[in-house]
């Protein structure tokens, strides 16, 4: 989408960048129900999500590429690594942040490469942030909930003596076979499978509006994917057209 | 380009409830491709560090676990997600799951009680 001519200097190429992905920005600060976009978005789950990593790497590399930086598997200096960090994670104050059910407060900046790419695929940084960080935690919301339930805490504790005989001390680690087999032999691992179902299609509809924003967001960037690997210019790296 | 993002933030924040500002300046210095889990919180103490799995923390940070932060960098086919545990081997609950430049300072449920991780495609 950025389609900066420029063959100037460096930083008028950087400044060209801003100033259409200002444009791009304006364009969807307003969000507009969209059509289907244009073919090139996969059916398959897996195939989306390879298609929304491709394009958020491509952004990535192209906005560090604006600032003068490579990603590269070679070893980093510690200083190096910290620019790279600072672009990358951004560098201003964690803007974005979300409270779980389960207590944790999830935060991220809004400032770095990363969150620029995502605020371009899905055009709405904050909603999704919120979304994702919200979805992604769905399970482990579950299982925290899971764990309060009185099935839960009889099977944990039927467990706990399976895994630690008497006059042993109590292990919090115990052989993986032995804790496989404890499980199974104390019904922790049915009682675990039958909570964290029902708990899920709790949570689920609990948090409907995120899942329903989630949905959103996510055929939104797989829409601008879809454009974006359709319309830039195939050699890695470049965002000129 | 940042008070135009700043903007429409405030907008949206005025309609996205449970939101709150986060006032610590930076991402969490943790290097870049790589998981990390302090003893104390908001990335204080002690920092472990891992770019692969460990189903089994050392004891050290086992269970002494306060903050985290994924700084995972994404590309296509790479596991890019992380996953906790507060059991070893991945047992027990999941605490939380962090996607790339994702950052926890405290969590009062999920405080001390990490043994194990695991990176993911996703969560």
């Amino acid at each position: 989408m950025v389609r900066a001519t420029s063959r100037t200097t460096f930083r008028a190429r950087r400044v060209l960048l801003a100033a259409a992905a200002s444009v791009w920005l304006a364009g969807c600060a307003t969000v507009t129900p969209d059509g289907p976009g244009p073919g090139g978005v996969p059916v398959g789950k897996a195939a989306q999500d390879e298609l929304l990593k491709s394009a958020e790497h491509r952004l990535v590399v192209d906005c560090l590429d604006s600032r003068g930086l490579t990603l590269t598997a070679r070893p980093r200096a510690p200083d190096e690594d910290r620019v790279l960090q600072a672009a990358l994670f951004g560098a201003g104050p964690r803007e974005l942040s979300v409270t779980l059910a389960t207590g944790a407060t999830v935060t991220a900046n809004d400032d770095g490469c990363l969150a620029t790419a995502r605020h371009r695929l899905y055009g709405d940084q904050r909603r999704w942030f919120r979304a994702q960080v919200t979805v992604d935690n769905l399970r482990a919301e579950a299982q925290a909930r899971m764990s309060a339930d009185p099935a839960h805490r009889a099977a944990l504790a039927r467990w706990t003596r399976c895994a630690s005989p008497p006059g042993r001390p109590r292990s919090d680690r115990p052989d993986p076979a032995v804790a496989a087999r404890c499980a199974r032999e104390t019904g922790l691992e049915d009682v675990r499978a039958r909570l964290e179902a029902a708990e899920l299609v709790t949570v689920r509809t609990l948090r409907r509006d995120e899942l329903t924003t989630y949905r959103q967001l996510r055929d939104r960037a797989l829409r601008r994917a879809a454009e974006l690997s359709a319309t830039t210019h195939p050699k890695k790296g470049s965002t000129h057209s | 380009m940042k008070r135009l993002i700043a903007t429409s933030a405030a907008a949206l924040l005025a309609v996205t409830a449970g939101l709150a500002l986060a006032t610590a300046a930076g991402a969490a210095e943790c290097p870049s491709g790589e998981f990390c889990v302090w003893q104390d919180a908001n990335f204080g103490g002690q920092r472990a560090n891992w770019s692969g799995d460990d189903g089994w923390w050392e004891s050290w940070i086992s269970d002494t676990d306060s903050s985290w932060a994924n700084h995972g960098i994404s590309g296509p086919g790479i596991k890019d997600h992380v996953q906790v545990y507060e059991n070893a081997w991945q047992g027990g609950s999941m605490t939380i799951c962090l996607a790339p430049g994702q950052e926890v300072g405290y969590n009062g449920a999920a405080n001390d009680r990490g043994d194990s991780h695991i990176w993911s495609t996703g969560c």
